[in-house]
């Protein structure tokens, strides 16, 4: 427990720490455990590998993906099911198993399949964070991973077409996350007042969901009509993630997701963030808006 | 030929305006799966007991055949399909909607949050058991070797039976690459198995059924799973053993046998 503990994940934006689904889960449960991780964010330089995202570092080894480094952090003893029951136990492997058959590949589909929105966000988002000339490559990878995947779990006859099958697999979506929001009711978590493993699976997979803007947005109004799972994220980022760094986003007029701690300009005047205390933002303008996320400053 | 038959059955049923509702079940309702003693595999065979538990849970008469191609006659591929009156319907899940758009229904007593707790457990079985099951059968050599290429390819001549084996064979390995259980050992799927396993025996409890009194869906499911491994002769016997260890979910296979088979003594065997 001495020893440092180095998630590497893909990082964030739209007021979110990460953007990636399974990141988000690992980067949630350690925030409700008390896991001490250090997070290193992938940017676009070689350092870290890319393959298999998130990756946990320890001393002795290497650990990648989320069921596993959860059960790892839980021999460590940082567990967050402590308090439930067995049968809760059981409830949240099948909650689980739920969710990844039948919300995930709509997720899926929704970040890297449907062209505008893979082509409009999701791609230059990654490629921002990958060195060149991976970033020619590698999202067009990830995005044909993602395509097979649909379509050798759910695409077998007789839904021959593509259409059909995002016909299904959104169906599904929608009756998922409404399974998930009769079961949440008006509770804080799913199991009472702590959160557990599966509030972390379900934030990772409906955070991305509700935040990232997105031309082509069915699922997420479907989310957003789904009250209670809205108030269920909006909670554990103000409780959990709201003095993070990477949480903290900028936004131009042109609505464009600015990181921390870049320089950016628009209309030809500078806009810049100073680190570390976000209170200091100063940015000079003399048409056009810097707006903080977090205070709502406009900028004469 | 036959193939010809189904696919032009396939492009113009849709177009036939039948009521399903209408219709009450008919006496020559047929279940259709591969061959019992030769070629059937562990997985098929699982799927095709759920089917069958489930239809006899809601009282529906209904016959087994059993057919070589029975894998290329369903609509999606796979078994067991079901032909009842000019319908077919395969698989566990459309089979179920199926038997409620003619008004028969386990799930009917449930209240929205059990129906939810429901839906979940199935998906942990689909995820977990009958995927560990597949592995075993396409991905685990020794098994492959000794059992799986021989039974699979059994009803077809060389070189048939290589060729169709190293086929099924190539799909399922890629299946498993897209969902990463690709570089999963035995000792990691077995872990899974257990796991799930657990997770079954802690929800069951000592209740008769996972809803109480009544059986539903997720029984016959887990039933048609469970009941398949410790009746299966595999080349190693780890896969039920994991099973055994859960007392409550052996004597819950017993139940339903022998409720709903009507066997005198069970063919289950402890040792």
């Amino acid at each position: 427990m001495a020893a440092p503990l180095e998630l590497s994940c893909w990082g964030g934006g739209w007021g979110l720490p990460s953007v990636h689904s399974d990141s988000l889960v690992v980067m949630a449960y350690a925030k409700f455990s008390g896991a001490p991780l250090k997070v290193n964010v992938i940017d676009n330089t070689w350092r870290g590998s890319r393959g298999d995202v998130p990756v946990l570092t320890t001393e002795d080894n290497t650990i990648s993906q989320p069921a596993k480094i959860l059960n790892f952090l839980r021999k460590q003893k940082y567990n967050a099911d402590y308090e439930l029951s067995a049968k809760q136990g059981a409830d949240t492997l099948a909650y689980i198993a739920l969710l990844e058959e039948k919300l995930l590949p709509a997720v899926l589909h929704t970040f890297w399949v449907e062209s505008d929105n893979y082509f409009t966000v999701t791609k230059p988002w990654f490629a921002s964070r990958m060195p060149f000339p991976l970033s020619l490559i590698l999202p067009g990878r990830m995005s044909k991973g993602a395509l097979t995947r649909i379509l050798l779990t759910r695409g077998e006859p007789p839904l021959y077409h593509l259409r059909e099958v995002e016909a299904q697999i959104y169906r599904d979506a929608k009756e998922c996350l409404n399974l998930l929001s009769n079961r949440l009711g008006t509770s804080q978590f799913f199991f009472g007042d702590m959160p557990s493993t599966l509030d972390a699976y379900v934030f990772g997979f409906l955070a991305p969901l509700y935040k990232v803007r997105f031309p082509k947005v069915q699922l997420q109004e479907h989310l957003k009509q789904l009250s209670n799972l809205c108030r269920f994220c909006d909670d554990i980022l103000n409780s959990y993630f709201r003095v993070s760094l990477g949480a903290f986003s900028c936004v131009n007029r042109n609505e464009q997701q600015i990181d921390f701690g870049e320089v950016h300009s628009h209309d030809s005047t500078t806009c810049k963030l100073i680190a570390p205390d976000w209170r200091h933002l100063s940015c000079w303008t003399r048409n056009g808006r810097c707006k903080s996320a977090e205070t709502d400053t406009t900028c004469k | 030929m036959c193939l010809l038959i189904w696919l032009v059955i396939d492009i113009f049923l849709p177009c036939v305006p039948v009521s399903t509702a209408a219709e009450p079940w008919p006496e020559n309702a047929t279940l259709y799966q591969q061959l019992k003693g030769e070629q059937i595999l562990l997985s098929d065979n699982a799927a095709s007991l759920a089917v069958q538990a489930f239809l006899q849970m809601c009282n529906l008469p209904i016959k087994v055949v059993c057919r070589a191609n029975a894998e290329y006659m369903s609509p999606s591929g796979k078994v067991p399909f079901i032909h009842v009156g000019n319908q077919v319907v395969s698989e566990l899940g459309p089979i179920v909607q199926f038997v409620k758009a003619k008004g028969h229904s386990l799930s009917d007593g449930l209240d929205e949050v059990q129906k939810a707790e429901m839906k979940a457990y199935m998906e942990l079985v689909n995820n977990m058991l009958l995927t560990a099951e597949l592995y075993l059968q396409w991905c685990d050599d020794a098994t492959v070797g000794e059992i799986t290429h021989a039974r699979y390819g059994s009803p077809y001549p060389w070189p048939l039976n290589h060729i169709l084996a190293y086929q099924k064979q190539w799909e399922v390995k890629r299946k498993m690459k897209a969902i990463g259980w690709g570089n999963k050992t035995l000792d990691q799927v077995l872990e899974d198995v257990d796991q799930c396993c657990q997770a079954l025996s802690q929800r069951l409890g000592t209740q008769p059924y996972f809803f109480n009194k009544q059986p539903t869906e997720l029984d016959a499911l887990v039933f048609g799973h469970l009941y398949t491994i410790l009746t299966t002769q595999m080349t190693n016997d780890e896969l039920s053993e994991k099973v055994k260890n859960y007392s409550n979910l052996l004597a819950f296979c017993r139940r339903i046998e022998q409720h709903y088979f009507g066997k005198g003594s069970s063919s289950i065997r402890l040792s």
